[in-house]
Parts: C-alpha cells; sequence; structure tokens
C-alpha cells in the first residue's frame, strides 16, 4: 500500500544541511498495525507526515496505493484525504466551535456525502464510542480522552483505508490511553485498517504488528510483533 | 456545508463579542460617513441630469482680461442659431434675483429668483407646466408661471391652474400680472428657479453691449466641441468688431468666446471658483480613506487572529477541504460582518442625516423609492468585503497543515510587518486630518477676531426694491428714520458689503486709467458702517458738491494709481463724468478674507450703477427690538414706494455667511479627525490586545524574572509608539503641504503655526499610551502562576 524509496528530508541553513530522514526505505502493506519509534528529534514525525503528505520529501519515491505521490497536485491529493486517509492527532485538533457531532461530520461534508447517509454514518460512530448523549457538546466540555474519541470517530468518518496518528495518547492518562489502543487494534483486526502510529512508549507499540525504530532519521531497526 | 461554516462564523463571533463589536462598530461607523458622502455625490453631480439633452446642452461665456463670465448679450444666440448647423437651438435667459412681492387675496410669497427666458430655452430645459408649455404667439405675450408651492400658498383652491391675476411688487405700484398657471419647479437643475416667464424672444432690441443674459446652446450628438467653440468665438468676433469694438484694443484682442457644458454648470464652471468641486473631491477622498481605514482594521484583526483559527484550517484541509472551499468560508464570514455593517451604518447615517443637510444646505434622504443608494449599497458591501477580507481569506486559507498542527504555530514575520504598516498607515491619516483641523480653526479665529475695517454689528439691512437713484430722493425716508429713537445713522447704497461683487468700470487718474469697483453710497454710508476714514473726509451736506462729482476711494485704489497726494486729484469715469478725490479710506473686507480687498471708489453721484436700493441702519444694541418694532409698524408711511412688507436682515449674519463654506470646511474636519482618530484607536485598541494575548507568557516570565510593572508597560508600549511617531514624521510634510496650499487660498492669513503638529503629535502619542496601557493592564495585574501553569 505504502512504498517509500530512499526517502530524505533535510533543512538547508547557511549551506549545511540538516538532515531530519536519511535513506529511508520501506513498505508498509494494508492491514498492517504499525508504531514508529524512538527517541526525540528522531525523525519520526515528519516521516508520518510524509506519508500523509502534509510534507514533501527532499529527495526519494513514495508510491500510494501503487501511484507516485511525491509531487501530487492539491486536487489529487485532497481527493485522498477525502477518501483514503484518516488522521488523529495527539493534541485532538477538534474545531472547538463545533459540537461533537458536527465535529464527525465535517469530513463528510467535504465528501458530499448525502443527508441521509452522513446521519446514520455518525449516529453509528457516535453509538459505536458512546458518545450519543455527549453529540451537542462542545469539545471543551469534553475529557482529554472523550476528545481524542471524538478525534478518532472523526477520521473514520470518511471511511479512510488508512489511519495515521501522531502520538495519538500522548496527552492522556494511562486508563484513557489503554482504551484508545484497544481501539486502534479492533479496528485493525475487525475493520481491516491500516494504522500508523508514532508513539514514544513500548507499551503502545505492542498493541500493532510492527515496529520502526528511528534513530537520526535512520531506520535502526524494522521488527515485528508477537 | 454553508449552514455549518455560518455556524461556525457566529460562534467564533460571538466568543470574540468585543473584537467583534470593534469590527462591526467601527466599519458601521465609516460606512455611514461613506453613505452619506456617496448621497452627496451622487446629488452634487446629478444636476439637471433628469434633462433628457443633458449631454447636448452648452453654455456660452466670455473670457475677458481679467475674469471669465457666462453673461452675454442677446442677439449672440440668434447669430449663432442662424449660421452654425451644428446648433439645434439657442435658448437665452436672464435671471431676477430682485426680491418681488407676488400678492393674491389670500397671501403673499416673495420671489428670489425669477428666470425671464424664450420659449426654446423652457423647451430645451424640459420646462413643464402644469397646464402645458405653449408657444407665446407674440413678442408681447409673456407666460408667467409661479413654482406649484408658490402657486398654492398663493390660490390654495384653485386645483386646475387656471389663469388668475396676482399684485407684483407693492400695492401701491398697482402693477399687476396674469398667472398663466404653475409649474414644477426642479431644485436640482442649474436653473433653479420659483417664477418664470417665458416669452417668444427675450431682449427685443437689445444689442451687444446688453451682457445681461445667458445663452444655451443644444447641439446636435457627436458634435465636434473644440470645433464649435472655434466657430461661436469667430462669430463672436466678427459681430463684436460690427459693433464698433476696435479690434486692435488689448482688452478685445484678449477677449474671446468659450462654450461650457451644462454638466459642469454646478460644480466647476469655467466662469466660477470650482470650490463646490473641490470640497466635493475631498468630501469623496475622505469617505473613501475612511472606508479603507475602518476596512484596515478589519483585515489587520483577522489576521491577528489567524492563530486562533490556523488549527481550524489545518485540520479542515486534511479532513479534505480545497483551499477556495476555505477562502470562500472566511470570505463569508467576513460578508455576515460587513452586511451587519451596512445596516448599522444606515442607521446611523440617519441618524446623522439632519445635521449633514443643515450643514451643507441640502435635503438629502435615504428612504425614496428611486433612490440610488439601491444598486450604490449592494456594490459598496461587496467593496469592502473584497478589501476587508481578501488578503486575510487568501492568509488564512494559505495556512500549511503540517506547520499548524504542530501545535507550535508562529505568524510569519511577514505579517507582522504588514500589519505594522496598516497601523502607521492609519495613524498618518489622523495625524493630517488633526493638523489640518487646529490649522482651520487658527485661521477661522484669526478671521472672526481680526478687524474687517467695518462694524457689521447692530446694521440691519432693510429689503427695498424703491429706486433711490438722483441724490436727495432718500432725504425724506431718512429723516423720517432717523426720527425714531435708538437708530444712529441711516444711509442707502446699490450694493451691502456681505460680500457682493460690485460692478467695475475703467477711471483715468493723472492719465492713468484703470479698472475700479464703483460703489453708489448716500451721506452717513461710512458713519453708519463704522469705516475709519485715513485722508480728507467723508461726505458731507455742508459740501454741495458732494451730491454732484465728489468721490471717495479706498487705499487699494489709491495704491493701483500709486497716488501720493490723492486729495484733490481729479479722477475720470464713468459716461465721462470727473469726480474730485474728496477723502481715502481705510481698505475694509468687504468681500470677506479670500479675496483681497477691491480697489474701489465711492460717489453719491452714481449715473453708471445700479439704483440705490440697499437701505441700512445702524442702531442701538440696547433698543433694537423697539425699533425694529416701531419701523415695522410705521414702514408703509415711511417707504411709500415699496412699503407693504417690511422684512430685514442682520448684517452682521450676512457678512458671516462669507464664513460658511470655511465653516462646512472646518465641520468636514472635525468629523473626519474624530472618525479617523477613533477607528485608528480602536483598530489599536483590538491589536494591542492580540499582541498583549499573546504575550501573556512572555510577561509572566519576565515578571518571575523580576520585571516591575511599569517595565513591562514600557515594553508593551515600546512598538506601539514607535509606530505612532513614524507615523506622525510620515504626515507632517504632507499636512504642511495641504494646510499651506489651503491657506494660499486667502488673500489674509496667518502663517503657518507649528503648535498644531505639536499637539497632534502629542494627542496621538498620549491617546496610544492609554489604548495599549488599558489593554496591557489585565495581563500585567495578573499572577503569572495562571499563564505558566498551562502549556
Amino acid at each position: 500500500m505504502i512504498q517509500l524509496n530512499n526517502i530524505e528530508k533535510y533543512y538547508a541553513n547557511k549551506g549545511v544541511k540538516n538532515y531530519v530522514l536519511r535513506l529511508v526505505t520501506t513498505t508498509i502493506n494494508q492491514g498492517e498495525f504499525v508504531s514508529i519509534m524512538g527517541p526525540s528529534g528522531a525523525g519520526k514525525s515528519t516521516l508520518l507526515n510524509i506519508i500523509g503528505m502534509l510534507e514533501e520529501p527532499t529527495y526519494g519515491s513514495y508510491e500510494f496505493l501503487g501511484e507516485d505521490v511525491t509531487a501530487l497536485n492539491e486536487r489529487k491529493r485532497i481527493e485522498l484525504y477525502r477518501n483514503h486517509i484518516g488522521f488523529v492527532f495527539q493534541a485532538y485538533h477538534l474545531i472547538d466551535e463545533m459540537t461533537v457531532y458536527e465535529n464527525i461530520e465535517a469530513p463528510l461534508l467535504y465528501k458530499k456525502v448525502g443527508g441521509a447517509e452522513r446521519a446514520s454514518r455518525i449516529a453509528d460512530l457516535l453509538d459505536r464510542f458512546n458518545m450519543v448523549a455527549k453529540k451537542d457538546l462542545f469539545p471543551n466540555q469534553l475529557s482529554g480522552g472523550q476528545q481524542q474519541l471524538v478525534g478518532i470517530a472523526r477520521a473514520l468518518a470518511a471511511q479512510p483505508s488508512i489511519i495515521l496518528a501522531d502520538e495519538p495518547t500522548g496527552n492522556l492518562q494511562s486508563a484513557q490511553a489503554e482504551e484508545i489502543m484497544e481501539l486502534f487494534k479492533k479496528l485493525n483486526q475487525e475493520d481491516g485498517i491500516t494504522i500508523i502510529q508514532v508513539t514514544h512508549s513500548e507499551k503502545n507499540a505492542q498493541y500493532g504488528n510492527r515496529i520502526l525504530h528511528i534513530a537520526d532519521g535512520v531506520v535502526k531497526e524494522d521488527v515485528l510483533v508477537g | 456545508m454553508f449552514s455549518l461554516n455560518l455556524k461556525i462564523a457566529l460562534r467564533n463571533l460571538w466568543r470574540n463579542k468585543v473584537i467583534t463589536a470593534i469590527n462591526i462598530g467601527g466599519l458601521a461607523i465609516a460606512l455611514a460617513a461613506f453613505i452619506i458622502v456617496t448621497m452627496y455625490f451622487t446629488f452634487e453631480t446629478g444636476f439637471d441630469r433628469a434633462n433628457p439633452n443633458y449631454n447636448e446642452i452648452y453654455i456660452i461665456g466670455r473670457n475677458l482680461p481679467d475674469f471669465k463670465t457666462n453673461y452675454t448679450s442677446p442677439p449672440l444666440g440668434k447669430t449663432i442659431k442662424a449660421e452654425v448647423p451644428e446648433v439645434v437651438s439657442v435658448g437665452t435667459m436672464k435671471v431676477s434675483f430682485f426680491e418681488i412681492p407676488v400678492t393674491s387675496k389670500n397671501a403673499v410669497v416673495f420671489l428670489s429668483k425669477c428666470l425671464y427666458l424664450d420659449y426654446e430655452a423652457a423647451k430645451m430645459f424640459n420646462i413643464k407646466p402644469s397646464n402645458g408649455l405653449v408657444k407665446p404667439e407674440s413678442t408681447t405675450q409673456n407666460l408667467f408661471y409661479l413654482s406649484n408651492e408658490n402657486y398654492k400658498t398663493l390660490f390654495p383652491n384653485n386645483k386646475n391652474g387656471v389663469p388668475e391675476l396676482v399684485g407684483l411688487g407693492s400695492r401701491s405700484s398697482g402693477m399687476t400680472a396674469k398667472l398663466s398657471g404653475s409649474v414644477y419647479a426642479d431644485p436640482h437643475s442649474n436653473i433653479a428657479f420659483d417664477a418664470i416667464s417665458v416669452v417668444k424672444e427675450v431682449g427685443l432690441g437689445e444689442g451687444y453691449g446688453y451682457n445681461n443674459y445667458n445663452t444655451y446652446i443644444q447641439v446636435k450628438p457627436g458634435t465636434d466641441i473644440e470645433a464649435l467653440e472655434a466657430k461661436v468665438n469667430a462669430i463672436y468676433k466678427r459681430e463684436m468688431i460690427k459693433a464698433d469694438e476696435d479690434p486692435n484694443h488689448e482688452t478685445f484682442k484678449a477677449t474671446s468666446a468659450f462654450l461650457d457644458p451644462l454638466k459642469n454648470q454646478h460644480l466647476k464652471p469655467k466662469a466660477g471658483t470650482g470650490i463646490g468641486y473641490k470640497i466635493l473631491m475631498a468630501l469623496s477622498v475622505l469617505g473613501i480613506l475612511i472606508l479603507v481605514i475602518a476596512c484596515i482594521n478589519f483585515t489587520n484583526l483577522s489576521i491577528a487572529q489567524a492563530a486562533k483559527r490556523a488549527k481550524e484550517v489545518g485540520v479542515k484541509k486534511v479532513m479534505g477541504a480545497y483551499r477556495f472551499q476555505l477562502s470562500l468560508q472566511f470570505l463569508t464570514e467576513i460578508l455576515i460582518q460587513c452586511l451587519v455593517s451596512t445596516v448599522l451604518g444606515l442607521i446611523i447615517a440617519e441618524i446623522i442625516l439632519p445635521r449633514f443637510n443643515n450643514l451643507f444646505g441640502v435635503n438629502l434622504s435615504i428612504w425614496t423609492a428611486n433612490s440610488a443608494l439601491l444598486w450604490q449599497l449592494p456594490l459598496i458591501l461587496i467593496f469592502i468585503t473584497l478589501i476587508a477580507g481578501v488578503y486575510p481569506a487568501m492568509v488564512l486559507s494559505g495556512f500549511k497543515p503540517a506547520l499548524v498542527l504542530k501545535g507550535n504555530f508562529q505568524k510569519s514575520k511577514q505579517s507582522f510587518w504588514l500589519q505594522n504598516g496598516l497601523l502607521v498607515f492609519q495613524f498618518s491619516i489622523a495625524v493630517i486630518f488633526i493638523t489640518g483641523l487646529l490649522i482651520i480653526n487658527s485661521q477661522l479665529t484669526y478671521m472672526r477676531t481680526q478687524d474687517v475695517g467695518f462694524k457689521p454689528a447692530q446694521v440691519v439691512y432693510i429689503k427695498n426694491l424703491a429706486y433711490f437713484a438722483s441724490p436727495g430722493k432718500f432725504d425724506p425716508i431718512r429723516d423720517r428714520i432717523s426720527k425714531i429713537p435708538g437708530v444712529k445713522s441711516v444711509t442707502v447704497a446699490n450694493t451691502i458689503p456681505d460680500g457682493s461683487d460690485g460692478g467695475k468700470n475703467s477711471y483715468t487718474v493723472d492719465g492713468k486709467e484703470q479698472s475700479l469697483t464703483f460703489t453708489g453710497v448716500d451721506f452717513d454710508y461710512f458713519e453708519t458702517l463704522d469705516i475709519k476714514i485715513k485722508e480728507g473726509r467723508t461726505f458731507s451736506r455742508e459740501f454741495k458738491t458732494d451730491t454732484v462729482n465728489s468721490a471717495i476711494l479706498n487705499e487699494a485704489a489709491v495704491a493701483k494709481y500709486g497716488l501720493t497726494h490723492p486729495i484733490g486729484k481729479s479722477i475720470k469715469g464713468c459716461q465721462n463724468k470727473t469726480y474730485k478725490i474728496v477723502g481715502i479710506i481705510k481698505d475694509f473686507k468687504t468681500l470677506g478674507f479670500e479675496k483681497p480687498v477691491e480697489p474701489t471708489i465711492y460717489s453719491i453721484n452714481d449715473p453708471c450703477g445700479n439704483p440705490k436700493t440697499e437701505i441700512m441702519l445702524k442702531i442701538e444694541g440696547s433698543r433694537m427690538s423697539e425699533v425694529l418694532n416701531t419701523l415695522k409698524s410705521q414702514w408703509p408711511e415711511i417707504n411709500r414706494l415699496d412699503g407693504d412688507n417690511f422684512r430685514y436682515q442682520f448684517l452682521d449674519e450676512m457678512y458671516g455667511r462669507l464664513f460658511k463654506k470655511q465653516e462646512q470646511l472646518q465641520s468636514v474636519f472635525f468629523a473626519a479627525a474624530m472618525l479617523t482618530v477613533f477607528i485608528a484607536m480602536l483598530g489599536l485598541f483590538a491589536f494591542a490586545k492580540y499582541i498583549t494575548n499573546s504575550k501573556i507568557k512572555e510577561i509572566a516570565v519576565r515578571k518571575i524574572l523580576g520585571a516591575s510593572n511599569l517595565q513591562i508597560f514600557k515594553l508593551i508600549n515600546r512598538t506601539f509608539l514607535v509606530m505612532v511617531v513614524m507615523a506622525n514624521i510620515i504626515s507632517f510634510p504632507l499636512a504642511y503641504i495641504l494646510t499651506k496650499k489651503w491657506l494660499e487660498t486667502f488673500a489674509y492669513r496667518i502663517d503657518l503655526p507649528l503648535l498644531p503638529f505639536a499637539m497632534s503629535a502629542g494627542l496621538t502619542i498620549l491617546l496610544t499610551i492609554i489604548t495599549v496601557s488599558l489593554q496591557a493592564n489585565s495581563a500585567v495585574k495578573a499572577n503569572p502562576v495562571g499563564a505558566l501553569k498551562y502549556e
């Protein structure tokens, strides 16, 4: 599904190249649950951003679903966001002025999903995450764990084939973190959604089936779990 | 989608209530000003526009060596009509500004502008009497129409406009006229009138010397006006030579005829000052400036709040929103605010309008059915939405999700520069208006306090139609009035010193010919007006010759001739009459402060001037009302020729009207200064709020490191102060040039003072410190723990 070849990313500063990523080559298949691990500043988030097409690599090629996406125009990229990729963030990034319901609805509006279909999908998600009673609340009225649940529900609403999560439990207490990781595992195993997460926690990484260890922009280890 | 965006917009606006209120309120006030200016512009440029021949009508004027005039003689139009095929029709008219009373059994009305015009002119100007425009059959027939309002006053029961008989002038004159009906008198026309007399031909038997008429021509569409003007000028010159003008005389060589389109007549006629046009342009520029400033606030604030919205943009982009969808969303938000502002602006405009109407002597109204505002307002709305909205919409929708979603989003340096630049711009404009206002105030104070050379206070001007041309004719009236206790002196003249131009003529002293203004006066003229004598004496009954051939000159006239010992010299002019100079008076400013004092000759025997009709009395201030009451009751006996209606005005009020234009300007500048300062302060207030909010952490850290409150106030104020000082530096040269130019329009003016510059700098700096410190106060006083606890 994802094919990265010799991906490099550097920032040139006064003629000196500061490498963030060096010659990253890897393949991620449909249905995998990959955790990217490594110390701070190793380049984990940059790698995830490149996979999510939020940043462009300085060098190397990247194929998504068999298509070269290193130099994709905005329109094509947005099509991919609408249909294939869901993002989950450490800081949740819910839109503060929207209720829970509206936050989940937003991607469906951009995808131009019909009204009835939209209502049923949102109802479904709210039901599944036990948020029905909270649908008219605003993000600041929810706990962190609940906000992240809404964030995941929002990512799932468009029925993506892959979820990219940047430290999804980084701001959460351990009980809530476990809940979120269980949910990821379930989504991966039952719905077959590919998940790539960046994490610091060895424990969270164990929920997946593969770990990429990165240090100083280089993939040091690629191990299978379990 | 749209409804969701709308909801977000409203929730966002509600959450930032203060900033929203500042934004909408500031824009609404600016819009109110702009709406009024737009209405005024539409009105001022719309004179005669309803005329179907609007673009084809030209007035013929004459270039004379000293000035230009729209007055021409009646035969000129006829010759042009006969010889020039491009000219479709020629209309000639004469305006009478005499205040003539018209009486019926029921009431009396006073005509202040009566138009005497030929049938062709009436047709050209689309004049439609209620019973239809008819062509007078003979040259003696005279179709007299009153405006609908006047007609109604005189004949409230005559609905059909059936001809009626009215009395003209005083009853004693016994003059009557047949009224042919009523006519719609369009006040929005260059030839606005309150009565007309339509005849077959005007100025019958009058030759080329009778330049008392206005000649309008209507040309074929598409005529080459320059070529036509040359033709008209050639005809004019040829006819003048025929009429015995000397073709080699300097004056003749410098004289020519010109064409001036009707559409320019109201605002910038060739024969006129064009001050109306300048005021209109200044107002328009002002209106646009104020609106632009308010829009800048919008832009500034929208960008200042960008950080708050950045996350939304990033998230929406990764959810699959196109950039244009986001741009559209932000534009919609701004459109909503602009819409609210427009509605508020209309309400504010409605509230201000009566004052504006009063100041500019117009009668504008928002709620008329065919108001041009109907199409102008939507345009204004789109215009402001675009100016205020496009830039922030582009900036906001252009955020890169990877950057903003990382959480440590910083605005680029570039937009910071832009915001500072916009603030400096706002303050520069505010400073220009403050400085301008202060300088206008100084000049007006100077004008009000400066000695004008005569004392118009307690001088009453009595309106009168009877002629007192020949010396002595006025004596019985003077005697009667003088007997009333409280009257100090009485005189009559042919012009009053209220800014009206007198006639001009050539006079010769010692073989030197100069053009002088001549004023026909009577005994006690100089005493009534309290004009100082410089040399010699004023007119006196003790000298029998004074009613025959004595003349008094003013200093300007003496200077024009370069005379050193003028008393006793002979001055020749006005039908070759020779006068003896008996006195020199000090110059007095009959024309106000803009024009220099005209070199003038005063004489009692004045055969070439207009007849003396203007009666002036000097009355003791304490007995004013008593004297006026006595005069009112005795007037029919005192003035047997025109005593039906005692009407008077105070000379100081009439003279005060000369200041009106400048007072208008002062009011406009006052409003503009208040508005620009207010709006700039609003912008500053909101911007300071934003800056302070974004520096809360910095402030907390500094406090922990031991900074005092004062040091923090200084820190926050510093950037703003730099901007305000820069704004002052930028606008000083501009304000200097503009005010200098304005002052140069006065013949008598103050030296450009420097204090206003210092004052506006001080004022803006003070206001800035107050505004910013008010904003910074809460952040400075807050406990640093609160700001540092949460990340």
